[in-house]
């Protein structure tokens, strides 16, 4: 990037787009200008008349022109060999490729191949992932990273109501009265509407925030519960019983709208705010405020995140949540509604496009006949009977020789996801493994073929955010060298496995073909999405402006369902061995796997020296000084760092943001999975400090794996 | 220097649009708006804080390589822009310009474009959304110097086009124009009295200003700021007079390339040394940093050389109200220090 005007610019052209980083989706201008020497990125601003950005971005949406910088992006397709990889042309990848699928399918079908596609990707390619799995292997192995973040969201919130998304809009934040923060940070993870927050808590919006961390926002609230991991159910049935108990409920819009209540009633009479508070650790007191004041106020809305799903409990979480707001009728109306903050910027297009192996695009059941018949028909191809594996059944099926090629992109598992070890184990062992990426990650470089990916601003296609607005994204700048959009090259491989089901001309052409066959996006087209900036779906032939406000009238289900759940212990609590609970957080600054956060020195910079932040009471239990270094170990392995000493943690909890290759979290981390959604616990595992000698520098992830080796070697 | 009539700002453009590149603020398809290379037909009369970038882009890049080292010899990379005209910049964003220009006045890579360029300015007549340059002497008029050329609505077909450099009447060289009289001066004088007295009332910047001069500002107020801050900064990257930048090295081979990029003194790692100790380490302190260079007196750049840099570091342009995100933007912040 340099100045406008450095080179004899012939032309320079301001396009708006999307911001690639979080769910809140941001609007923001790149300024590109046109010069003998090619087309180039000179500025960035944000997007004065976005709907709910307004001119704002966060450090992140900032970094942009850092992220996508063209220095060290892959440019050709690479193929691993003995002495590393080695560029090749695409038609030698495409060739090999083909091949090496062609005889997976023969010796084994098609359910030994999958596709693991991208929450970062847009809408058509995700739509084009789907479609090849599901029309060119013939499978139903196509999944995305929401496992790790939201699928309890998704699981839990269509049993209770009927669909999985939040419920209501970003700018009901500054309709409502009363805001609650479930086990989110929104300040530091989806800044902007974090923002929408202080400013609505600066005019008079009352504020709880429910979180073990003192968070910015807890900071700033009039209630800060501050509950012990892994007891938001027991804290939600408190609340509940106090509203019960004071006959705080709705009883109208129960009576019109829900069932189960009797059942609920019953299962929570036998706890309250004070027996809550043994589990809980939160005063009896402050239950008691928050149930009045969330059950009395007018319009009260719920925003959730990663400290509700990421637990072993987390679809009954989801559960909790929504019984909460039903009983007290704080749901489809404006301020109000079940909120999940969800994390990657396209997070939930990458569910709507049925990038999950049991629901086509539209959440259209692969288990039902008439769907796979529809999808059958509109593709011209015989599809799958059953659902497929999710990404971490294909791991598990990969370990039992059961699973042998993955096409995967724009998502590095092997930072992200929970167990490490066992994930490098099972992509060395898989026969094909195509990753498709910006720059190299710790996944592609397990690899066998690595394709070089077009970045957000190098295509077209669409967004969507979290509060269901799909927005438009627009090509600025040419992709550096051979790389392609992720539905070209899909379409590449489908047409070398002689199929023509992915030859699309443009993203448009992709788009019109999803809408046709996605009921919510089906009154969508690119020219509404222009006009209106943006359109929420369920957008068609009733709602041609879609729909901000979900449930309005009446539940996707007909009738809401209460349903009682019970509190579960936390997979692995503290105990003499382990005696500190570890859970991980993010950190403002970065993002996802960090990728493409990092690539910012402005961000890179603002990485703390250590990253395992502890209470003054347990850093001084174990002599410790602010910065020292320390050896953190779990059950699973260990890591090395330094100690940031914080009193936004309490004593007995210690927290890591997960984005640091050097000391990956996912070392630590605890694989007991959610038994709905195999959702892991990663907000929880009990784990010991040591310090390490004041003087020695904590060793990387990949130091300690090299001395391992040594060690190994030496033996 | 002689004042002129001009029937069009198009006429203008017209005429030194045949020796230099246009840049004017445009609308795109999206409505979004911003400094384009543009041709010399149309004139947009929109104002600059109308775009949230400002035109501190074109002399001090957002990024750019300083200098290479290829082992045995540095080589500067400085830029060589053709010449250029920056046509319609509001006095708030001349009056910022003027400021960059004291501060950079020794850096050459912001000298080869700043020497290359036009500025003709384009006087407010009515207030724009968020701002207030009249309570920081920065408008709504063009101040003394800080442009070339500046036009300044009479009628719907007539200007007042006033010459404030050499520059500037070099750059009119060929076209024949009337000169101004008496009445266009009174009424740009009028014109702009009215501009000044249609301001909101921002009683508020003024005792913020005063309440910052007098160090009065309780310090709980600035870590009350400080949990507001999610160190974005858009604020700093926005403002037409924030300066800092920070470098990063990249060697490929053996070539060393050192860049440097706009800086916030809003983050964190901004002034962290490698001892990890850090001079403004609390977000509250960083808050009052960026504030007190705004405001406080003690910040007036050049005292044994009174000129443009000896003022506010606040242009009154409003860009860091609508942009922050944690509602700590000028008026909100001069609003919390005098509540
Ligand atoms: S809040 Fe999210 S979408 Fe907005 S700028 Fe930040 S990362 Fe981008
Ligand atoms: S401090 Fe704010 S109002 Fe003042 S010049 Fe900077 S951006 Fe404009
Ligand atoms: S714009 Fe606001 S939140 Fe962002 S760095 Fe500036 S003061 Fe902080």
């Amino acid at each position: 990037m340099q100045a406008l005007h450095d080179m004899d610019v012939s032309t320079s052209q301001a396009i708006t787009t999307i911001c690639p980083f979080c769910g809140v989706g941001c609007g923001m201008t790149l300024q590109v200008q046109q010069s003998g020497a090619g087309t180039r990125l000179s500025g960035i601003a944000p997007q004065l008349n976005h709907p709910i950005s307004r001119g704002q971005l966060c450090a992140k949406g900032w970094s942009t022109p850092f992220a996508i910088d063209a220095a060290d992006r892959i440019k050709t397709p690479l193929r691993r060999t003995p002495g590393g990889f080695q560029p090749i042309s695409w038609a030698e990848a495409l060739k090999s490729i083909g091949e090496s699928i062609r005889t997976i399918l023969e010796e084994d079908g098609p359910q030994a191949l999958g596709v693991i596609s991208s929450a970062r990707a847009t809408n058509e390619d995700n739509y084009a992932a789907q479609k090849f799995a599901r029309a060119v292997l013939r499978t139903n192995n196509v999944d995305h990273c929401a496992r790790i973040c939201h699928s309890p969201t998704v699981a839990g919130l269509k049993q209770t109501l009927g669909s999985g998304a939040m419920t209501n809009s970003a700018s009901d934040i500054e309709q409502t009265d009363l805001i609650v923060v479930f086990g989110a940070d929104p300040t530091e993870n989806h800044s902007i509407l974090g923002g929408h927050i202080l400013r609505a808590r600066e005019q008079g919006t009352r504020l709880i925030v429910v979180d073990p961390r003192k968070t910015r926002l807890a900071r700033i609230a009039d209630l800060h519960l501050q509950l012990r991991p892994g007891s938001n159910i027991a804290l939600v049935n408190a609340l509940l019983a106090e509203i019960f108990a004071n006959n705080w409920q709705a009883d109208q819009f129960l009576d019109a709208r829900c069932e189960g209540l009797d059942a609920l009633r019953k299962s929570v009479a036998r706890t309250d705010a004070d027996a809550g508070a043994e589990v809980t650790g939160v005063a009896p007191e402050l239950v008691r405020s928050a149930a009045r004041e969330y059950s009395q106020a007018k319009k009260a809305m719920i925003l959730y995140g990663m400290g509700v799903t990421q637990y072993v409990s987390g679809t009954n979480n989801v559960i909790a949540l929504s019984n909460l707001a039903l009983a007290c009728g704080q749901i489809g109306r404006p301020g109000t509604g079940v909120n999940p903050l969800r994390g990657q910027n396209n997070v939930q297009g990458a569910c709507d496009m049925g990038c999950l192996p049991n629901v086509y695009p539209g959440y259209q059941a692969v288990a039902e006949e008439e769907i796979r018949n529809k999808f059958a028909r509109a593709w011209q191809v015989s599809v799958a009977e059953h659902a497929g594996l999710t990404s971490l059944g294909m791991t598990l099926a990969t370990l039992e020789d059961k699973f042998r090629g993955l096409i995967l992109f724009g998502e590095d598992p092997v930072v992200t996801d929970p167990d490490q070890t066992r994930e490098r184990r099972a992509l060395d062992k898989l026969d094909l493994l195509v990753v498709a990426e910006l720059t190299m990650t710790e996944t592609a470089k397990q690899a066998d073929f690595v394709l070089p990916a077009a970045s957000f601003a190098e295509k077209d296609g669409t967004f969507t955010n979290c509060e269901r607005r799909v927005q438009r994204v627009r090509k600025a700048l040419p992709p550096p060298g051979e790389a392609r959009a992720d539905w070209q090259w899909l379409g590449d491989i489908a047409r070398e496995l002689g199929s023509d089901a992915l030859d699309w001309e443009s993203a448009e052409e992709i788009f019109d073909e999803l809408a046709a066959l996605t009921p919510i996006y089906s009154g969508m087209t690119y020219a509404g999405l222009d006009r209106e900036h943006g359109l929420q779906w369920p957008c068609n032939k009733e709602a041609p402006q879609g729909t901000a406000i979900l449930h309005s009238d009446r539940f996707p289900i007909g009738r809401a369902r209460l349903i009682p759940v019970h509190h579960v212990e936390i997979d692995e609590p503290a105990d003499d061995e382990f005696p500190l609970v570890l859970t991980t957080n993010r950190l403002h600054f970065h993002y996802g796997c960090g990728s493409m956060s990092r690539k910012s020195p402005l961000l890179e910079r603002e990485t703390p020296d250590g990253i395992l932040f502890i209470n003054s009471f347990d850093a001084h239990n174990l002599s410790l000084s602010q910065h020292s270094p320390v050896k953190v170990s779990s059950r699973r392995g260990f890591i090395e760092t330094r100690a940031i000493i914080s009193d936004e943690v309490p004593a007995g909890l210690v927290t890591m943001p997960y984005h640091f290759r050097e000391a990956p979290s996912n070392r630590l981390t605890n694989n007991a999975m959610d038994p709905v959604t195999k959702m892991p616990e990663l907000k929880a595992c009990a784990v010991r400090v040591e310090p390490l000698p004041a003087d020695a520098q904590p060793r990387t992830m990949d130091e300690i794996l090299a001395d391992e080796a040594r060690e190994v070697a030496g033996d | 220097m002689t004042d002129y009539l001009i029937d069009s700002p198009i006429t203008l453009a017209k005429h030194i649009g045949q020796s230099r590149d246009l840049w004017q603020l445009k609308e795109n398809d999206s409505g979004e708006r911003g400094w384009q290379l543009s041709a010399p037909e149309i004139f947009s009369a929109l104002r600059s804080p109308d775009a949230m970038e400002s035109a501190k882009q074109f002399f001090f890049a957002p990024r750019e390589n300083i200098f290479q080292f290829d082992g045995n010899q540095f080589r500067e990379s400085l830029p060589a822009p053709e010449p250029f005209a920056l046509v319609g910049v509001s006095s708030c964003d001349l009056t910022a310009i003027a400021y960059q220009d004291h501060f950079f006045r020794d850096d050459p890579h912001y000298q080869a474009r700043r020497q290359q360029a036009l500025l003709v300015g384009y006087e407010c007549l009515s207030p724009c959304a968020k701002g207030f340059c009249p309570s920081v002497d920065a408008g709504p008029g063009a101040r003394e110097g800080s442009a070339d050329l500046v036009l300044h609505q009479l009628q719907e077909d007539q200007w007042l086009l006033r010459v404030l450099t050499d520059t500037g009447a070099r750059a009119l060289e060929g076209l024949v124009l009337e000169k101004a009289g008496d009445a266009a001066q009174t009424q740009r004088h009028n014109q702009i009295e009215a501009c000044i007295e249609a301001f909101p009332d921002d009683s508020h910047i003024h005792a913020g200003i005063e309440a910052i001069n007098s160090n009065s500002v309780a310090q709980e107020t600035w870590d009350a700021a400080g949990i507001q801050c999610l160190s974005c900064s858009g604020c700093t990257t926005l403002c037409p007079t924030c300066s800092c930048y920070g470098t990063s090295d990249h060697t490929t081979g053996d070539t060393m390339i050192r860049e440097r990029f706009w800086d916030s003194c809003l983050y964190d790692g901004f002034q962290r040394e490698a001892s990890q100790n850090n001079p403004a380490g609390a977000a509250g302190d960083r808050v009052r940093r960026f504030w007190y260079h705004k405001f406080s007196r003690e910040f007036f750049q050049a005292s044994d050389n009174p000129g443009p840099a000896d003022r506010y570091g606040c242009v009154g342009c409003g860009r860091c109200e609508v942009t922050c995100p944690g509602v700590i933007g000028v008026h909100s912040m001069m609003k919390k220090i005098t509540e």
